[in-house]
């Protein structure tokens, strides 16, 4: 996609190359004219597919040092099984052999005090023998490390100079739970050599192409340079989907909407994340190549991560997902899907199981033609693919809603879950299969208002364009926040040219297992410890007679970038035509338009369906559809 | 609309399984908040389970026994809760657990009549007794293990009832912690209540309860299915939980048919006077895990799978005592002892290879004291053994197995919240049994005191290292360790002991048993099992 000034154009869409990632971005970079000068802000899933291919797979392993007696915090984890009822169960293959796990005798305490003190020998010794040992990269993560580093670093300093990758857990994830922290510095060291790789031959390339600077979409939605994601990769991991929630949260910016949910709805899976107050709902912890069950994360079944990932939670419901019947004869959708190849049955690619896009079919929802009339969707296929499990619209409906329960499940999950109200949000939907569910999946959570933005099918690569640069520090038990601010500050300086900052505190009830965020407007601890305690109580319903802890202090430092504006030129064709929708049991007519030919202020009353390129937004009976001055389509329910 | 119940079934699941994530966000301990040592159900009028989302699988059958006990009893004393009422219980003779795990029952009313309940049981670090932690290996008696709080309306027109959790609070040695784990509990319920009446609001009664019965019979069938794969005929085993010297013999008999499974505990143990006995429940559910864990499917836990599941426990007997005798071990320990029977009966009987046996201990640890500033502390842990080997692979390493998959407190944060110094934590090499598929091996934790404090430990297979399958050897057992001024100590698998700062506790849990033959071991590298 390129923006020159404020407009953008839809230019070049290429197959990227798992063995060189850089190559093909340089060869696809390569094809474009007149980019001199430019700058390149782009996604990348190198982080995602290595975690995906497992350890096993990759070339280099990867050391660790430990403080004596505990090198196998990392194979031990938190001592869970994945699954309760699975007596064949496995766990994740640690990422350290047990081999290459060293320890060196030391001891910091909870408090910061040095109880054994690391002799410069011991450190020198160590980093000798991991250099004879052929060792790439090295993670290092000794306990209570958050509260004191002196050791770390000490160590850091002897390895520095005689391996190539080194990566230091109070550096990565300062911040108390050893194995968490562990795992973190273990995935950062991991990804090390790779990314750099990757990143070395990408910036080797760019100058011949003349452009300037470089930049990738971190996990938590802000932008970093090509050095940053280099040095602390585990950043990264999660790029690709933290896009489509910075377009959904600028778009709703410049609606004036300061609380949202995005609804990306795509051909394997839907995700939902949020923006509230104006910010993007992130979570401090994300178990990387993991599985997850319904949108929730299996603990114990990946690699937990402490980094802030845009907060999103997954579902399998995608145009592609299949709906069956088990041999209960109970009708389920998905897991699996059907991808593009061999694709829902009415695609004719020799797809025999009935996806969600054959159930929007089959029930009205889907025109019988896509892409603008390029592709034809054979409607009696899909109808007979229903008909082997019962009347074949009642089946289609009644998969369709059972896929709305389980994204409106996934919606509470960032919502409820964290104390929001999801009738306090607009919901922002968009991806291939979002528009086709927005309104039923508000009605279901009781939302009233659904935006729909201009080309959902493409939404969420804008969302690269419409990110600002965004960097991460932060401090274990914050004694003095003017202070400890003040660091975090430096810290971030030294890494990036900030413009402005912005904080937040995790704080619990003293004995409390895990924390909120509360966003830092003052620098005064008892203000934050009643925010806490306002914050609690609306989450889970009460408050405390008890300490309030700060536990870790986070910082982003952020930098604007010129945004692109998308231009909207309206015409007023009127409607298209008509065809049947299958609603709730009963069929009713529907009026069908093109998005294309929708004049501003024009108001379409369900049912009713507006096509377009990539997408079809469904307006159901007692909704309205209005066109935005600048494009976007409003829904709302009547209020009865 | 001919397949409705099917989303009523699924919204009805999401409920029990989203209380149980607003149960340990809101949480004080880090026994729930980090070891999620609780679980929830939704339950029809009639007591039968309609949903539950259990963390641990010793909560899997319990909630039935215990649902229905409870209900039983507020019906004999014309006492169910009314609307926007409470109940608390945490009778173990009537939750169906032991005294530390508390149970909060709510009704939900709808349009004025009972339409169902929602329920959650969480573990309390404490709940007072004699040692900190409750789990007290001295008990002779229940009364030895806590407050034992019987059916009581906790909370009254939507608030906790200040003047019987005074009673409670007044009982435990941190009433505040106890007052913030049951907050959560109650807000748990108070979220079950609003999505079950606002699923009545917009399916109506009949279609809800249709859709509950139609769950219910689906869950059934599927059992059935999977029982019909099954060797049906009598099958038996025996293994025995350790007391001082003594092995108390379990044994069970087993009779596997096309409609269910009925496990006979003919031939086991009396009970004893020491807190091995497993309350009626305990046992159920963990001949409920055995059975399920065998079948290899997966389905919702409703009551349609209780139905296919029968036990016949000798009255007065381990597996289940007559009140008063002392239950907190039966619930940790004993119920290990149980499944392990229970599946080992049960492999002749499956078309697949059941697993060696693993570590077999939850090896409960509990430390308390009196801090300086005069605040009372405890601190409990169950530390991961070996999983046993099985015809698929290596067992797993230092893993919870079984009938509990609670977290562990990760050291960091014991060491902060408790006056203890952590010396190790690691996998105890060569402690998993050889054979054709070795079993996993166990774990090393050691810690120092900083302060005095009490030290007790509820542990078994200190003397029979897990056994082995088809020629695989057992796993090594475990063992305890105290150091003090240079002196080592060996510790039995159950005990108390009131130690001096520096005193350091070193335990060691067992490997998992080998499967197979270990002349039939292919010839390739060990990996570690992962």
């Amino acid at each position: 996609m390129l923006q020159r000034g404020s407009e953008v154009s839809l230019v070049l869409k290429r197959p990227t190359s798992s063995q060189e990632p850089s190559q093909a971005v340089l060869a696809a970079l390569e094809e474009l004219d007149d980019i001199a000068g430019g700058n390149l802000v782009h996604a990348t899933t190198i982080g995602t597919n290595a975690l995906l291919q497992g350890p096993e797979r990759l070339s280099h392993g990867v050391s660790l040092v430990t403080t004596q007696g505990f090198r196998d915090v990392i194979e031990i984890g938190r001592q869970n099984r994945p699954s309760l009822y699975d007596l064949e169960f496995r766990r994740p293959r640690p990422l350290v052999a047990r081999r290459d796990r060293y320890e060196v005798p030391e001891r910091v305490t909870e408090s910061g005090r040095v109880l054994v003190p690391l002799r410069r020998n011991s450190a020198r010794r160590l980093a000798v023998s991991l250099r004879r040992a052929g060792a790439r990269a090295v993670a290092v993560s000794l306990l209570h490390s958050y509260a004191n580093p002196v050791h770390e670093r000490r160590i850091a300093a002897e390895l520095r100079s005689r391996v190539p990758f080194v990566s230091v857990s109070s550096e990565v994830a300062p911040e108390p739970r050893e194995f968490e922290r562990t795992s973190t510095v273990v995935v950062n060291a991991w990804l090390m050599p790779l990314v750099s790789q990757y990143i070395s031959h990408l910036g080797g390339g760019l100058p011949k192409l003349g452009i300037g600077s470089a930049s990738v979409m971190a996990s938590s939605g802000g932008l970093v340079s090509l050095e940053e994601a280099a040095t602390r990769p585990v950043q990264i991991i999660e790029s690709g989907p933290a896009a489509g929630v910075v377009a959904a949260a600028e778009t709703a910016r410049r609606a004036g909407l300061s609380s949202i949910i995005s609804f990306d709805m795509g051909g394997t899976t839907a995700k939902v994340g949020t923006v509230h107050d104006g910010r993007v709902g992130l979570t401090a912890e994300l178990e990387v190549g993991g599985d997850s069950h319904h949108g929730r994360r299996g603990k114990g079944t990946g690699y937990p991560v402490r980094f802030p990932f845009v907060d999103l939670a997954e579902v399998s419901s995608g145009g592609g997902t299949m709906i069956r019947r088990d041999p209960n004869g109970t009708l389920t959708v998905g897991p699996e899907s059907a991808g593009s190849a061999p694709g829902p049955i009415c695609y004719g690619r020799g797809g025999t199981v009935p996806t969600l896009t054959d159930a929007n079919l089959v029930t009205g929802v889907l025109a019988p033609t896509l892409l603008g009339g390029e592709m034809k969707l054979d409607r009696a296929a899909a109808r007979r693919g229903f008909a082997r499990m019962g009347d074949p619209l009642d089946v289609a409906e009644q998969a369709l809603r059972l896929a709305d329960l389980e994204m409106a499940r996934a919606l509470r999950m960032v919502t409820v879950e964290r104390g929001l109200d999801p009738r306090h949000f607009t919901l922002v939907a968009f991806g291939g299969g979002g528009p086709q569910h927005a309104a039923r999946l508000a009605t279901e959570l009781r939302m009233s208002t659904v935006l729909v933005p201009r080309h959902p099918g493409v939404f969420s690569s804008i969302g690269l364009l419409l990110a600002d640069w965004r960097y991460e520090a932060r401090m274990a038990f914050p004694k003095d926040l003017p202070r400890d601010l003040e660091a975090l500050r430096r810290q971030l300086r030294r890494r990036f040219r900030a413009g402005r900052f912005s904080a937040a505190v995790e704080c619990r009830y003293a004995g409390q297992g895990s924390e909120l965020s509360v966003p830092l407007r003052t620098e005064d601890r008892r203000r934050v410890a009643r925010e806490f305690e306002r914050l609690h109580e609306v989450t889970f319903g009460f408050r405390l007679t008890r300490g309030v802890e700060l536990v870790t202090l986070r910082l982003f430092g952020e930098r604007s970038r010129p945004k692109p504006s998308f231009g909207f030129s309206p015409s007023s064709a009127g409607p298209t035509g008509t065809r049947t929708l299958r609603w709730m049991g009963r069929d009713l007519p529907l009026e069908t338009f093109g998005r294309d030919g929708l004049a501003r202020g024009a108001r379409i009353r369900g049912p009713a369906a507006i096509d377009e390129y990539g997408s079809t937004t469904l307006v159901p009976p007692s909704w309205t559809a209005t066109v935005l001055p600048d494009g976007l389509l409003r829904l709302e329910r009547s209020s009865r | 609309m001919t397949e409705e119940w099917e989303l009523v079934s699924k919204a009805t699941e999401f409920i029990a399984e989203e209380m149980g994530v607003a149960l340990q966000r809101s949480a004080l301990s880090p026994n729930i908040r980090e070891r999620m040592d609780h679980s929830c159900a939704v339950v029809a009028p009639s007591g039968a389970i309609v949903a539950q989302a259990e963390h641990i699988p010793v909560h899997l059958g319990s909630f039935k026994v215990g649902v229905e006990q409870l209900l039983a009893a507020l019906r004999s004393t014309s006492s169910e809760p009314g609307r926007r009422e409470m109940i608390l219980v945490n009778d173990p003779y009537i939750t169906g657990t032991h005294l530390n795990d508390l149970m909060v029952l709510a009704p939900v009313h709808w349009r004025g009549s009972l339409v169902g309940f929602v329920t959650n049981k969480a573990h309390h670090v404490d709940v007072g007794g004699s040692v900190p932690g409750s789990l007290n290996p001295r008990a002779g008696d229940l009364f030895g293990e806590g407050v034992v709080v019987p059916p009581t309306t906790i909370v009254r027109a939507s608030r906790l009832d200040a003047g019987a959790f005074r009673l409670l609070g007044s009982n435990v040695r941190d009433p505040e912690v106890a007052r913030g784990d049951l907050e959560a509990q109650i807000a748990a319920n108070r979220m079950g209540v609003a999505r079950v009446r606002d699923l009545f609001d917009r399916f109506g009664k009949a279609l809800v309860e249709r859709s509950w019965e139609e769950s219910r019979s689906r869950v059934s069938a599927t059992v059935a299915r999977a029982l019909g794969r099954m060797r049906h005929g009598r099958f038996s085993a025996a293994d025995a939980v350790e007391l001082g010297p003594r092995m108390l013999p379990i044994r069970v008999s087993l009779r596997v048919s096309g409609a269910g499974v009925l496990a006979d505990f003919q031939g086991t143990s009396e009970q004893v006077a020491a807190p091995l006995n497993a309350v009626l429940g305990v046992t159920y559910s963990a001949t409920a895990f055995a059975v399920r864990a065998a079948l290899a499917m997966t389905f919702p836990t409703n009551a349609g799978f209780y139905d296919r599941v029968q036990v016949r426990a000798p009255p007065g007997s381990l597996v289940n005592p007559d009140r008063p005798a002392p239950v907190s071990g039966g619930n940790v320990e004993t119920s290990q002892r149980i499944a392990d029977v229970v599946l080992e009966a049960l492999a002749p009987s499956v078309p697949h290879p059941i697993p060696a046996a693993s570590s077999g201990t939850m090896m409960n640890i509990m430390v308390g004291g009196r801090r300086a500033s005069g605040r009372r502390w405890a601190y409990y842990e169950t530390i991961g053994g070996g999983s046993g080997g099985r015809s698929s692979g290596n067992g797993v390493s230092g893993v919870h197995t079984n009938m509990t998959n609670t977290l562990n407190t990760p050291v960091e944060v014991a060491e902060k919240e408790y006056p203890l110094l952590f010396t190790s934590y690691a996998l105890r090499p060569g402690s998993g049994g050889v054979g054709r598929f070795r079993g996993g091996d166990g774990l090393v934790r050691g810690f120092r005191l900083l302060e005095p404090a009490t030290v007790s430990v509820i542990s078994d297979r200190f003397y029979r290292g897990p056994p082995g399958r088809d020629g695989g050897a057992s796993g090594r057992p475990g063992r305890v360790r105290l150091r003090f001024r240079n002196r080592e100590k060996q510790m039995p698998s159950k005990f108390t002991v009131d130690l001096e700062p520096g005193a350091e506790i070193i335990v060691e849990t067992p490997g998992g048993g080998g499967f197979g033959a270990p002349t039939r071991r292919p010839r390739r590298p060990s990996s570690p099992a992962g």
